[in-house]
């Protein structure tokens, strides 16, 4: 009995760090695909979400700067990874699983903000990661 | 790339290490408590570690919402400021920090590094870069700020965008070395001189512009940012003199702040889905008192002195 409990805890253990590993590896492949010409400043988050489990991301985005947002995962239901953006007040202001799923989203704002992404699977579980590109917005640069 | 990827696969097995470890130990744990009474009276009563009373997974969390060097440069030459010499730390002094001290200071200079960037003083970017270096060398990122690398980012002077990229991309190897090598106590001082520094110059040009709204909108935005650096150091004021000295004087800095009115933080969003935008536009916020920013540096400047301080 003790024997098959520590055999299970063990086997648990590897496919666990399985799955943590295999989520790691999504950040370089997503940033490689979908970060084009945004800076990246080595902020990433990453979790593992399980059963209707969400994550929150606290960033800062300025006025005149344009945002990437790829998120990134896969969930055993093959759901989209989805993103809800929140005010610092946490009040919801945009909700992308009422828009047709893209790989990735731009984001402007009209003054500097703390924002707060929450990331979330419609269904199932999965890994989920963020990355966050920026660049200077394309409606000052061609003020210049 | 290939050098980001390398920090990557080494995450990764230190994850899977980490991950492995923590099964086994709790494998063990539970195999240890279906033993009975007597193991447990055997085994020696162990000291939980009591550094951070909460997941180092929610502190990263408060960590990466201020915004880092690199993202402030940019801003900052969006927004056209001038050059204050007079605002910078001390580049000569880089050798004399250790340790937590050190940390706080290469984010100092990598942020002052960042604003003479941003205003096209490249010789004096350069000596920031340079003392950053020195520092770097404490920590084991020497390789990360090397002087070839120092001047290859001096090579593209007149490439502000690649420039840009490039600081950006060493700034994120910084920080994943920083983590990777369990130095996470370094990365939020680092985090905090990074911070500090870019509200202190703030505030300096606002003194001498105050109606660049994107400098007042900066401050205000402070009302969201110091709850969260107070929470990254709340968790071992217990134990750690540093974190004490800088959660109180965070909370002075909190206390000058709920003088300004609450910033505007409702948005309408819009979405155009052919290219992929999100638009959120905040109603304008209330201008920014020059007896608040006043006051703001006065409980910023105590903080800023005693990371500098050697």
């Amino acid at each position: 009995m003790k024997q098959s409990l520590v055999l299970l805890l063990f086997t648990l253990s590897i496919s666990a760090a399985h799955a943590q590993s295999s989520c790691a590896k999504l950040i370089p492949l997503c940033k490689a695909s979908f970060i084009e010409d945004y800076s990246w400043d080595g902020r990433y988050w990453r979790a593992e979400l399980y059963n209707n489990e969400k994550t929150e991301v606290y960033y800062t985005f300025f006025k005149g700067l344009r945002y990437r947002l790829i998120p990134c995962g896969s969930s055993d239901e093959k759901s989209p990874l989805r993103m809800r953006i929140y005010n610092a007040n946490h009040v919801p202001l945009l909700d992308t699983g009422t828009q047709n799923a893209r790989p990735y989203w731009d984001l402007e704002l009209s003054s500097t903000q703390l924002l707060i992404i929450e990331l979330y699977y419609p269904a199932g579980s999965g890994c989920a990661a963020l990355i966050i590109g920026h660049k200077a917005s394309d409606a000052i640069a061609s003020k210049e | 790339m290939q050098e980001n990827y390398m920090v990557f696969a080494v995450r990764n097995v230190k994850l899977l290490l980490r991950s492995v470890w923590a099964y086994l130990l709790s494998s063990v744990v539970l195999w240890l408590s279906a033993c009975g009474s007597d193991a447990q009276q055997q085994m020696p009563q162990t000291v939980p570690d009591t550094i951070y009373a909460v997941s180092w997974e929610e502190i990263e969390k408060y960590m990466r919402a201020a915004p880092s060097p690199a993202q402030i440069s940019l801003w900052l030459r969006q927004e056209k400021v001038p050059f204050y010499r007079e605002a910078l730390h001390d580049p000569t002094l880089a050798s004399r920090y250790r340790s937590l001290k050190g940390a706080a200071n290469l984010g100092i200079y990598l942020t002052d590094m960042a604003y003479a960037h941003a205003t096209n003083n490249y010789q004096v970017a350069y000596e920031y870069l340079t003392s950053a270096n020195r520092l770097s060398q404490l920590y084991g990122l020497s390789d990360m700020l090397s002087m070839e690398r120092i001047r290859e980012l001096d090579r593209l002077q007149d490439k502000p965008d690649s420039l840009q990229r490039l600081f950006s991309t060493y700034y994120a190897e910084i920080q994943d070395r920083l983590e990777t090598t369990g130095q996470q106590a370094l990365l939020r001082h680092m985090i905090l001189g990074g911070w500090v520094e870019s509200l202190h110059l703030t505030l300096h040009l606002q003194e001498k512009a105050p109606n660049k709204h994107g400098l007042a909108d900066l401050i205000r935005l402070q009302k969201s940012l110091v709850p969260l650096m107070k929470k990254m150091y709340a968790i071992d004021t217990t134990y750690s003199e540093d974190s004490r000295i800088i959660f109180s004087h965070l909370s002075a800095i909190e206390a000058a702040l709920s003088k300004i009115p609450d910033p505007a933080t409702d948005a309408s969003a819009s979405t155009d889905p052919q290219k992929g935008l999100i638009r959120l536009d905040f109603e304008k916020s209330a201008p920014l008192s020059p007896q608040i920013s006043a006051q703001l540096r006065e409980k910023l400047h105590p903080l800023r002195q005693y990371l500098i301080s050697v």
